[in-house]
């Protein structure tokens, strides 16, 4: 593997809002490699599709401004580059595809249309050459009967198919990097499982270097090399998908695995109450010195509500931000 | 939107958003009414001066003749003898266009105006939405008067000033669609593949603006040939044009003699400004999902 296609490096994001600027991303560090897959995972509102749509550009604004940090490309800066520049790398270079697929798609253009925009926008093809593109994407995504489907509107879609219809999109540049901002939420568990094996084919293909940011640890067990987990706009673990599933270091990595629902038979009463993390994700304003978790960790100590504690190194490439880590290395 | 496929088949099932608009349009029988009254209305204005051919400014027979009194005028005449059903037939023509011309001009301000205020947003909104209420407080007959009566009046000022006093209820419609669509996730979807904004705004969000906007420019013809009427009547359209509101005006003293010289021209109003205004009714149930279900 050569060195990280994409790297984002100590990226903090902030947005002005009633309350004041409050910064939704601190310090976020994360590199992706060609034809690597990387994991993004944490709850609601803990700052992995802000990642997204920051490597994408896309913070909104006027509130959002990135306020430190970098985010290279091929070593160069995006968050320093102009919008034409940014226009010319999205979709082309670096792609993206979103949550909800029942929404993402404009409903008065043909699929055929929305594809073929994509490559005409980048790649300057004719409508004829980019129809016949949009053609063979969406036959790359397995959508049966391409050429009579490719001149019909997303309504005539389903779910699953309108989510092979963003990938299609997505890909029609051949993208170097493709940030899948939690894909398969909206779908059923069958049509997920196809969605991963086509991402899964295409990374396999083309070496796409694959962003996933996804709330379902069985996903990441499947699609992940490694990941990284989030909690309120910082990162608190990263590691190989391995060592960060099979032995989490950070009490909220441990907690995330704990509520993973087990597949087990037997009346009601009989099975084990599943496990929960008590409370939710701070109000980013609230967020003190120390510790984002300390106030739902099972484990906190006085000097969480005093420091935010440095990631230590608990093995190969696997690192966590946690003081019960230094408690142990001083023990 | 029909189109056909790569292997030559016709198309059957690709639907879009207008042909499923005209199936629920059909079923609407005030709409179809409309359509029919307006078709009729275009074949005559279009047709009409070549299968009767009279100048409606020629006198033909004796003044404030009563229809069907004289062979020539079988609508009668007005106070100058001229022939009421020359002046309908020649006088659609004007009324019609002033009303398409000053609807098209109100949309084109309008959807701009709204467009780029409801997609910018800030201060660029706060400019437009200034201007829009400038527009909105001025008395619309007032300001239109004075605009014909600064130029001379010709068909075109007329539509101008029609189209110039009209246009704000158009841009605030526009303002609140592009509030709504701009949020949405295939705006952002687009954004991510690398369109511009340019881009998103007349080729991504207005197609998907666009149901509203045409009920609301097809209103707008209609009420922009009243409005034309109005000026016609107070004697602020080209006097040289026949149209159906010169004749309400130049026969209104006469009311009382010759009843059929200002009724017939306001019947032939009442009758095309019903005819939009249903067809608008009908897009307007066609385009809104929510009142399909009737």
């Amino acid at each position: 593997m050569s060195g990280p296609l994409l790297e984002v490096e100590g990226l903090k994001v902030e947005f002005d809002t009633w309350d004041g600027r409050v910064r939704v991303l601190d310090g976020v560090s994360l590199s992706v490699s060609p034809g690597e897959t990387l994991g993004i995972v944490g709850e609601s509102g803990c700052g992995k599709s802000m990642t997204a749509l920051a490597v994408m550009g896309l913070v909104p604004k006027p509130a959002g401004h990135v306020t430190g940090g970098a985010i290279r490309y091929r070593g160069e800066d995006l968050v320093k580059a102009s919008d034409g520049r940014m226009r010319d790398l999205r979709g082309n270079r670096i792609a993206m595809i979103f949550q909800e697929p029942m929404t993402s798609l404009n409903p008065v253009f043909t699929v055929g249309d929305q594809i073929a925009e994509t490559a005409r926008l980048h790649l300057g093809l004719s409508p004829a050459e980019a129809r016949k593109r949009a053609v063979e994407m969406l036959r790359a995504v397995h959508i049966p009967e391409a050429e009579r489907r490719v001149a019909e509107y997303p309504h005539q879609f389903s779910g699953g198919m309108r989510q092979r219809v963003m990938i299609a999109m997505a890909l029609a540049c051949e993208p170097e990097v493709l940030i899948a901002d939690e894909p398969t939420t909206a779908l059923d568990v069958t049509v997920q499982a196809q969605i991963f094996d086509l991402l899964e084919e295409l990374r396999a293909a083309e070496g796409t270097a694959i962003v996933l940011i996804t709330h379902d640890m069985g996903a990441t067990a499947e699609m992940a090399d490694r990941v990284v987990v989030m909690y309120a706009g910082r990162k608190v673990e990263e590691g190989p998908v391995d060592a960060i599933l099979g032995n989490p270091a950070h009490p909220y990595t441990q907690g995330l695995l704990a509520c993973r629902p087990n597949l087990q038979l037997g009346h009601a009463a009989a099975r084990p109450q599943l496990h929960e993390i008590p409370g939710v994700v701070p109000p980013l304003h609230l967020l003190g010195r120390g510790c984002a978790f300390a106030d739902r960790c099972p484990r906190a100590m006085p000097r969480c509500g005093e420091a935010f504690p440095p990631a230590y190194d608990v093995g190969e490439s696997h690192a966590a931000a946690c003081w019960l880590l230094e408690e142990a290395r001083a023990a | 939107m029909v189109e056909e496929t790569g292997d030559g088949r016709p198309e059957t099932k690709a639907r879009g958003l207008w042909r499923e608009a005209w199936s629920v349009f059909r079923r609407n029988r005030a709409a179809l009414v409309g359509l029919a009254l307006l078709a009729i209305i275009a074949l005559v204005v279009v047709l009409g001066p070549m299968a009767y051919p009279v100048d409606p400014f020629d006198i033909v027979g004796a003044p404030k003749a009563r229809p069907g009194a004289e062979a020539e005028a079988p609508l009668g005449t007005d106070y100058l003898g001229r022939d009421v059903l020359a002046g309908l037939i020649k006088g659609g023509r004007p009324t019609l266009l002033v009303g398409f011309c000053a609807a098209l001009i109100t949309a084109l301000i309008g959807i701009t105006i709204g467009a780029l205020g409801g997609f910018y947003g800030r201060w660029v909104d706060g400019v437009l939405g200034r201007v829009t209420e400038f527009f909105q407080v001025l008395p619309a007959l007032l300001f239109a008067m004075v605009l014909i009566t600064l130029f001379a009046p010709s068909l075109l000022t007329v539509t101008l000033a029609i189209g110039i006093v009209a246009w704000t209820s158009m841009a605030r419609l526009t303002r609140a669609e592009y509030l709504r669509i701009r949020e949405l996730e295939y705006v952002r979807a687009a954004r991510s593949i690398g369109a511009s904004n340019a881009r998103i705004i007349w080729r991504i969000i207005l197609p998907n603006a666009m149901p509203p906007i045409m009920v609301s420019a097809t209103l707008a013809t209609g009420s922009a040939i009243l409005f034309e009427a109005g000026l016609s009547f107070l004697g602020l359209s080209d006097p040289n044009i026949m149209s159906w509101g010169l004749m309400i005006g130049s026969n209104r003293n006469y009311l009382r003699e010759a009843w059929w010289a200002v009724t017939f021209p306001g019947l032939a109003i009442f009758v095309t400004v019903l005819a939009i205004s249903l067809v608008g009714d009908g897009l307007n149930d066609a385009f809104n999902p929510k009142l399909r279900t009737r």
